[in-house]
């Protein structure tokens, strides 16, 4: 065997250079020939004689060449040629088989890369940014308070920056929204409000002009604006001489200084930067609760995220003893933002590449059942190639290209698959997949996917083909490939038993998420959303300074809208609560007017107009709703919802009472407010969330100090909705020719679309489930038909002894659900340990849910059932005659 | 690995070849030809062309190694020589080779008395 070995690397060696060595041999049969020709004349004979004779004497040198040539291993290319024309004649005659394995191999590969190329971008290729690792998040955290996680006042920050020593640089970032009338049309865009040092925290250079320099941030100095580059491409073109020209923002002008490279999106989807420019007040003493900035640094070289905790730590410990009035509770947190991107995206990503991974051991699974089968039918076919004089390498190098060739097509196919995969997941995600644009088809991956698959397909296709060859062929032969090796059975059906348990380990996974997404979208979320249009409009604090110009707009806006054709009713409150831009208020009774101003308990808040109730649908559980005699000269009045009201004031009757609502406690000369009405209440952002306590009170009488300028609009119409939004539009512009109207979306979509992420990753494993199913369906479907095939002389003299049909198909079924059965009892303990990584996914239903685990269950059983009804019918029908005599 | 038919025959050419390149040192392919032309006197070899094989296959084994140099005529000739595996391995096939033989003309011997 080893002389075999160094045979063929010497083979092999000779391949590559055949074309010298062939030259070399001419040679040096060129000089044997002169030799033997100068011996002739040396004997006396002509020159052309001695010629003659010298070449009769060595033989014929095509032939010699011939044979040289084959010995040192150059017809390799020739019969690999062969090989390969054989191969896919082979391949195409069983088309059956080499669709179904390519096509299997294909998804498997194509799956697997597709969502690998997402988790690359999205979770392990690092972060745009110079040392993204060095970069953090610092919140303001109060744990006891329930917030982990919360936004940094002002002068916190401002503290944080003068004293932290962990970090290079600090900033603070706050997004807003502003109006841009420069265009043709008016238009809302997003922008950010940055302290100076926020791009060099980022590490990130402008692609044009410069950045924010400290003296920016200096109140009553130029206004100064830095655009993104989608910005600046929509809306000047590309202009290489942006820099000193001017935007209009919420009837400001700012001087253009600078425009950041493509893809610079921080923080989310802003199109341009404006120093904070922070007012004394913003940074004195009654600040110091106004919790709203986000808080970005860079770590010093060498300093890591736990040092700079601990620092962060000990200055929040003193802040808290300086300002016990405001700070008690509070404390601070670092954290990555590399974790602050994908932390949340990582399980659900996670869970996919599970499943995904599953798929391809089940594709591979099924590639291997296959060739074991294909093999076991090529037995005869071998035992004859091998008799006739065909060696067993040339067999096996035959089988090898077969493989391979397989494989080949199955991973070309995975590349498609995977080509179209990438684009679909890049395309299709919730808008919160974190760094989609980065997604690129992973060569890599697919590289690692398909040589998976050509090892399936070698080790597969090959061990037994070479075991066979060990069967001396006279003997395959006689047994008219009758032999029923045991060995290989048992290996078939524990490839068909790990299928099965595979594939209920998916459907139970989806099941679990499948019931969870059911669940949720049958929440009632405390309003109608059919037939329910919303809008943002924000109006220009520089020409509705005051509350009431802004209330009047608004008072105004409803009831144009309102005359509108096929309208029913028009709200407006302070926030969209789907939107997840609900306001919590500090909030208090009479009797918990004592506490402490960090022990008040806060309560979401509203300001809403008179029909808000009515038009969302929200029913009044007691008293009354608020009336347009609610007015800013009217006693002060609000609504509480019932979750709030079971909370507060247990079995009393609310109504009457007097509540508190404000940014900060109840003290001398508050407002308090009678409690009119109590209603149900609804749920603020997505329909998991819990149905808050809420505070609501009529937007004329809001005094809170809390921004009024942007409200939301709730259009409800009689039928169908959607074709009310020009008409909606074209009444705000009457009203004020260049207000920006942002995009108008009915409730339901809004739903549907904040249960997109979950949409997501439900269909994926949904779809990785159903492929996993019908794989595991031809793995039973393939080994059943194939033991089927083996006992037919069985099945034949049962029948003849007059056996019933409905018993042979029996012994049939019986034996392919033995196969699920076993698979199905490893899927269901599989499956009660690994579904409790997706209970951070599921929504009221436990990871062990005994209904999903039914149903996958039953459907796999019925599944393999309809895979073994053909064999068995098959067997059933066999005749006995035919059988016997056919061996 | 089994060996053929034809593969005995190959390897008894095989045998003569080393066992020349052995006793002569390096020599090319006519040289190693003639030799064995001359010492079964004319008898075994069909045409000189044959050895050839025998002499890659020798290579491929490692048992005899080859390099270009001039002839006795200063042309440029390939001259194979034995390696310390051929001669190694001479020893072996040789001793097999007597013993093989004397088996054979013994069986042969009785068949004839018989």
């Amino acid at each position: 065997m080893f002389d075999g070995m160094k045979m063929m690397g010497s083979r092999m060696r000779g391949w590559f250079t055949m074309r010298r060595v062939d030259e070399e041999f001419q040679q040096e049969l060129n000089e044997h020939l002169e030799m033997l020709a100068e011996e002739g004349v040396r004997r006396g004979l002509p020159r052309e004689e001695a010629r003659r004779e010298a070449r009769l004497r060595l033989g014929g040198t095509t032939q010699l060449r011939e044979t040289n040539r084959e010995l040192q291993g150059l017809p390799f290319l020739d019969t690999l040629l062969q090989d390969i024309r054989y191969g896919l004649r082979t391949l195409r005659k069983s088309a059956g088989f080499t669709s179904v394995a390519v096509l299997t191999l294909g998804l498997g590969i194509g799956a697997n890369t597709a969502i690998f190329s997402v988790i690359h971008a999205v979770l392990l290729s690092p972060l745009p940014y110079d040392h993204p690792e060095r970069i953090v998040l610092i919140w303001e955290s109060n744990p006891s308070g329930g917030f982990n996680q919360f936004a940094v006042s002002p002068p916190n920050y401002a503290d944080w920056h003068k004293e932290a020593s962990s970090f290079e640089h600090m900033a603070s970032v706050s997004r807003g929204n502003f109006n841009y009338t420069g265009g043709a049309e008016p238009e809302q865009l997003s922008g950010a409000r940055v302290a100076a040092p926020f791009f060099a925290v980022m590490g990130v250079q402008p692609a044009l002009g410069r950045t924010f320099v400290a003296e920016d941030d200096v109140v009553g100095k130029a206004q100064v604006v830095v655009l993104s580059h989608g910005l600046w491409m929509r809306r000047f073109g590309g202009d290489r001489n942006i820099t000193g020209k001017a935007l209009t923002l919420d009837g400001q002008t700012y001087a253009i200084i600078g425009v950041m490279p493509e893809g610079f999106q921080v923080p989310g989807r802003v199109e341009f930067w404006l120093p904070s420019e922070f007012m004394p007040r913003d940074l004195g003493p009654g600040a110091r609760g106004a919790h709203y900035l986000r808080v970005m640094g860079r770590l010093k070289p060498g300093v890591s995220i736990e040092q700079a905790q601990a620092e962060m730590t000990g200055i929040s410990k003193r802040l808290e003893q300086q300002y016990p009035r405001m700070q008690k509770g509070w404390t601070s947190l670092v954290i990555s933002l590399n974790e602050a991107t994908v932390g949340n995206i990582r399980a659900t990503l996670l869970v996919l590449f599970g499943a995904v991974g599953f798929l391809l051991l089940i594709a591979c699974a099924n590639v291997a059942n296959l060739l074991l089968a294909r093999a076991a039918t090529r037995q005869r076919e071998m035992a004859i190639r091998t008799s006739l004089g065909a060696g067993r390498w040339r067999i096996a190098r035959q089988l090898l290209t077969e493989s391979v060739l397989l494989s080949t097509l199955g991973s070309a196919l995975g590349l498609l698959l995977a080509e179209w995969g990438v684009h679909a997941l890049r395309t299709l995600p919730p808008s919160n997949l974190p760094r989609a644009a980065g997604i690129q088809l992973d060569l890599t991956v697919l590289g690692f996917t398909a040589g998976l698959a050509i090892a399936t397909g070698i080790v597969f296709g090959l061990a037994p083909a070479l075991q066979n060859l060990r069967n001396a062929p006279a003997e395959t032969l006689k047994e008219g490939g009758r032999t029923a090796s045991a060995g290989r059975h048992g290996m078939r059906s524990s490839l068909v038993v790990l299928e099965t348990t595979l594939a209920l380990v998916l459907l139970i996974g989806s099941g679990l998420l499948l019931k969870s997404f059911l669940r949720l979208q049958s929440v009632d979320p405390g309003y109608r959303s059919k037939n329910l249009l919303t809008a943002t409009v924000s109006l220009p604090e520089s020409k509705y300074a005051t509350d009431r110009q802004q209330a009047q707009f608004f008072d105004q806006l409803v009831e144009r809208l309102q005359s509108l054709q096929g309208v029913e009713a028009v709200g407006a409150a302070s926030s969209n609560a789907l939107e997840g831009q609900g306001y919590n208020f500090v909030f208090a009774t009479k009797e918990l007017a004592a506490l402490a101003p960090t022990e008040q308990p806060s309560a979401g808040f509203y300001s809403v107009s008179p029909d808000y109730f009515r038009t969302l649908g929200i029913p009044l559980l007691a008293g009354r709703t608020f009336t347009s005699q609610d007015t800013a000269g009217g006693p002060r009045v609000a609504i509480i919802s019932q979750a709030l009201a079971k909370q507060f004031f247990r079995d009393r009757n609310p109504i009457g009472q007097s509540v508190f609502i404000g940014n900060s406690g109840p003290e001398k000369g508050q407002i308090w407010r009678e409690i009119v009405g109590v209603v149900q209440g609804m749920k603020q952002g997505a329909p998991e969330s819990p149905i808050a306590p809420a505070v609501y009170m009529p937007y004329l009488q809001d005094e809170t100090n809390h921004d009024m300028a942007s409200m939301s609009l709730f259009v409800r119409s009689e039928v169908a909705t959607l074709d009310l939004e020009s008409s909606i539009r074209e009444r705000i512009h009457a009203l004020r020719p260049d207000q920006p109207v942002n995009v108008i979306l009915s409730m339901q979509d809004l739903i549907s679309h904040s249960l997109a992420p979950r949409r997501y990753s439900l269909s994926l494993l949904g779809i990785f489930a159903a492929l996993a199913l019908l794989l595991s369906a031809v793995g039973i479907f393939g080994v059943v038909s194939y033991i089927t095939l083996e006992r037919r002389r069985e099945f034949g003299i049962r029948l003849a002894l007059g056996a019933t049909r409905s018993h042979v198909m029996a012994v049939v079924l019986r034996h392919g659900l033995l196969l699920t059965g076993a698979g199905i009892s490893a899927g269901v303990a599989a499956a009660l340990l690994i579904t409790r990584v997706l209970a951070q996914s599921l929504f009221q239903i436990s990871p062990l849910d005994a209904t999903s685990f039914f149903l996958s269950f039953f459907l796999l059983v019925v599944i393999s059932i309809v895979a073994c009804i053909i064999p068995a019918l098959r067997a059933a029908h066999l005749d006995p005659v035919h059988t016997l005599r056919s061996d | 690995m089994a060996e053929g038919r034809a593969e005995i025959l190959q390897g008894t050419l095989d045998l003569m070849v080393l066992k020349t390149l052995d006793s002569m040192g390096s020599l090319h392919g006519y040289g190693i030809a003639r030799r064995i032309e001359q010492i079964s006197e004319e008898a075994l070899l069909i045409n000189q062309g044959t050895i050839y094989a025998s002499l890659v296959r020798l290579l491929q084994k490692r048992w005899i190694s080859s390099a270009w140099g001039a002839s006795e005529n200063n042309r440029k000739a390939k001259f194979y020589s034995i390696t310390k595996t051929g001669r190694r391995q001479l020893r072996t096939e040789a001793k097999n080779w007597e013993r093989i033989s004397g088996v054979v003309g013994r069986v042969l011997r009785i068949a004839e008395k018989g």
